[in-house]
């Protein structure tokens, strides 16, 4: 791990920024990555979404006061960017979120970087069902094996209340996969 | 209680219920994560094109520089001209602006409905619905800002009288609420 208020400190000055910056990009890119494409699911919108990322937390580092942590402060603008992206692509098309959550999972089929089995893509489809926070609490709990205070930091929710987002997501998970 | 189990004969492995409950947990979390195995599978089957993650560096990179714009220094004589040119439009703009000051300012009642509507639709206000309903007064929202048509009290008498059998039914006494 970084020593992350030297890193910090770095990162707002001049002459060490881009060597600082890429130190920051190489730590996180890959945790990022899996964050953002576990909510847009396709390669090439998660690289256009986790680029941008990366460029305001560059353009924003100046604002960053150290009230959290950096990693959570990244992996909120992540969520947020992911999330604003699918609201855009949704208006676009034309379509609710919900149609947007089916269309999504239904392209993966299709998809040359997915290389799930029936069951995979069936719990895809199953997460697609979830409402916004408690499929953001799932991913996060069971595939990130994250803490929950870390993702309380995070979304901003009480650990009690990710408690039972996640317990209900995964209740609503397993049905559905049951259900045939 | 103790005294009563033994008077019955029954008796337990030493320590029994000291480590009943820590027992009791793994078993509880070994029966949910055998479950998850069985249920849900731990990988998802996302995958990366090859090398992606050791050129994501240089592609930022780029796309920062790119954003950032060039400082380009003017040249001593330019800048003459562009002064000069700035000071001849600010001229002709102020003289244009005193005559015509007597344009109309824009008011919220001189905008089109539809102008507002097209607001709403391409930005982005970031309010979720249980959002607006705080900052909206119930008493405020009368039924004709959420639906189109009114409904005319007549119909709402032919509703009742189709599908309620005894139209009386609806007198509901104080109890009964």
């Amino acid at each position: 791990m970084i020593a992350e208020e030297s890193l910090i400190k770095e990162l707002k000055q001049l002459e060490t920024q881009a060597k600082a910056f890429e130190v920051l990009v190489n730590t996180y890119k890959e945790r990022l990555y899996w964050h953002i494409r576990r909510i847009v699911l396709n390669h090439d919108d998660t690289d256009d979404v986790l680029q941008n990322t990366f460029i305001k937390v560059y353009k924003n580092i100046n604002g960053f006061k150290g009230e959290s942590k950096l990693y959570s402060w990244m992996y909120r603008i992540a969520t947020n960017e992911a999330l604003t992206f699918l609201k855009q692509k949704s208006k676009k098309l034309g379509i609710g979120n919900s149609e947007l959550q089916e269309k999504m999972v239904s392209n993966l089929q299709a998809d040359v970087y997915f290389e799930g089995d029936e069951i995979q893509l069936k719990l895809q489809k199953a997460i697609a069902t979830l409402p916004e926070k408690q499929k953001l609490v799932f991913n996060m709990k069971y595939y990130q094996e994250m803490k929950y205070e870390e993702i309380s930091e995070i979304l901003n929710t009480s650990v009690g209340g990710l408690k039972a987002s996640y317990h209900l997501a995964v209740k609503k998970v397993e049905s559905y996969l049951k259900g045939g | 209680m103790n005294k009563k189990n033994n008077k019955e004969g029954f008796n337990t492995p030493e320590g029994y219920f000291e480590d009943f409950s820590d027992r009791l947990m793994d078993r509880i979390s070994n029966s949910e994560s055998d479950q998850k195995e069985t249920l849900l599978p731990k990988s998802d089957g996302f995958r990366v094109p090859d090398g992606y993650f050791d050129s994501l560096n240089q592609g930022i990179q780029d796309k920062i520089n790119k954003d950032t714009p060039k400082v380009i220094a003017l040249h001593r004589r330019r800048k003459f001209y562009y002064y000069a040119a700035a000071a001849v439009a600010a001229i002709v703009l102020l003289t244009i602006g005193i005559r015509t000051n007597s344009s109309v300012e824009p008011t919220f009642e001189g905008l089109a409905k539809t102008e507002i509507e097209e607001y709403f639709e391409y930005n982005d206000l970031g309010l979720s619905t249980y959002e607006i309903a705080e900052v909206i007064p119930v008493d405020e929202l009368e039924i004709s800002d959420i639906m189109d048509d009114e409904i005319e009290e007549e119909n709402i008498i032919d509703y009742l009288d189709d599908s309620i059998e005894n139209i009386d039914e609806l007198n509901l006494t104080d109890y009964e609420y």
